[in-house]
């Protein structure tokens, strides 16, 4: 169990189906790593499934069976899920994670301080990137007002909140400013789901803020 | 009426076999309770009747990924269900194949008889829901009805984020407990 879980309420609306991809995206590796946040959204799942049991139910078309059943000659019963094949240099990577790994997706160093991966998921509202730190190093002062999410991969890091590990999970509530720094060891991996806009406030803030908001960094 | 173990049987035989008459039987229980559990978050009867077919079609085509040591066939459908009526009412083109990896593959190492709520336990978790303040289940089913983030709900309900969070967490909470109890 990981001494910083995700909070309940966020399993609730993963398991609600609530959350936009980017959020979900962060539910899903920390309960792919966390087995008692794994848990958790079974008993949710659970929830969902005796709210189902429970309905009455609603009428369907008579047609609605015979045309589904029609379908079925043309859908194949798929052989069982296996886990997804881990990619070569994302060992690292949970389950969820590895559909998102493009073939020839690399990391890109940034202001020479980390590396970074930008990862796509639908919707403009959240900035999904993977973010590693070498040990002793930070990522540049910033604060946002909105959300941020984050699970930590391998390695761990250190901030004004506490250390995290794998599996770990972090949500920012906003405001206030924060400077995570990777522990010693293997170099720090973690996802990091960042409601926009973002606005850096070191020193060079005012200088590279113009390219945050243009998406360049 | 259709127990857990029948359900968990038909989808069995749908996956081992490919049986056309099983998927009728699961058909004939579950899409119209997918259908009216989706109509309660407000969407229209002929997209959650879209919503609970293709549903069922992903039974079917997922039927084989199946674990009945993992989920109950209902929660497992739930979980399903919940997915397409992202992928429907969001009609975000998700680019990545959706498969809920934390339904369906267990992670290696993890104790079967532990992986909870297997079998019959929906009935168990539906008494238990019924033992639920009337304030923590209006948070609940918003959220599974009206598919809506805590936040959301604490606005349209006009109460402070935090009386939404207390309310989930005491609610969630006994869940666990009682759950826990039953397994030790």
């Amino acid at each position: 169990m990981s001494r910083h879980p995700a909070p309940e309420e966020l399993l609730l609306d993963y398991a609600a189906g609530a959350l936009p991809d980017g959020p979900a995206l962060a539910v899903a590796l920390h309960a792919a790593l966390d087995p008692a946040s794994r848990r958790a959204l079974d008993r949710l799942n659970a929830v969902g499934g005796a709210l189902i049991e429970g309905e009455a139910g609603a009428a369907l078309d008579e047609a609605a069976l015979e045309s589904v059943l029609a379908r079925l000659d043309r859908v194949a019963v798929e052989p069982r899920a296996k886990a997804p094949v881990r990619r070569p240099g994302f060992e690292w990577a949970p389950p969820p994670l590895v559909p998102h790994l493009r073939p020839g997706m690399g990391w890109r160093r940034i202001l020479g301080k980390f590396d970074e991966i930008r990862l796509d998921v639908p919707g403009d509202a959240y900035r999904v990137s993977l973010l590693r730190l070498e040990p002793g190093r930070g990522l540049p002062e910033h604060k946002h007002t909105g959300y941020e999410y984050t699970v930590c991969l391998q390695g761990g890091y250190t901030d004004a909140t506490g250390s995290y590990s794998v599996g770990d999970f972090a949500v920012g509530p906003g405001a206030e400013r924060h400077e995570p720094i990777a522990d010693p060891g293997e170099p720090c991996i973690a996802l990091i789901v960042v409601e926009k806009p973002i606005v850096l406030t070191g020193p060079w803030g005012r200088l590279l803020n113009p390219l945050v908001r243009r998406g360049l960094l | 009426m259709l127990s857990a173990d029948e359900a968990a049987d038909l989808i069995e035989a749908i996956a081992s076999r490919q049986d056309r008459a099983a998927f009728a039987t699961l058909f004939r229980h579950f899409a119209p309770r997918v259908k009216a559990f989706i109509i309660r978050g407000g969407t229209d009867a002929e997209t959650a009747q879209e919503v609970a077919q293709e549903s069922l079609v992903m039974v079917w085509r997922k039927a084989a990924s199946f674990d009945r040591l993992r989920a109950s066939a209902v929660t497992w459908i739930y979980t399903i269900a919940r997915n397409k009526r992202i992928d429907l009412l969001r009609r975000s083109a998700r680019p990545i194949d959706t498969e809920d990896w934390l339904v369906v593959y267990a992670p290696e190492g993890e104790d079967a008889d532990k992986s909870v709520l297997a079998g019959q336990t929906y009935t168990r978790v539906k008494e238990l829901l019924g033992g639920l303040s009337e304030d923590q289940l209006v948070v609940i089913r918003k959220a599974f009805f009206e598919d809506k983030t805590h936040t959301v709900i604490a606005a349209e309900l006009k109460l402070p984020l935090g009386t939404v969070k207390s309310r989930i967490r005491l609610a969630l909470g006994r869940l666990r407990e009682a759950l826990e109890k039953d397994e030790s």
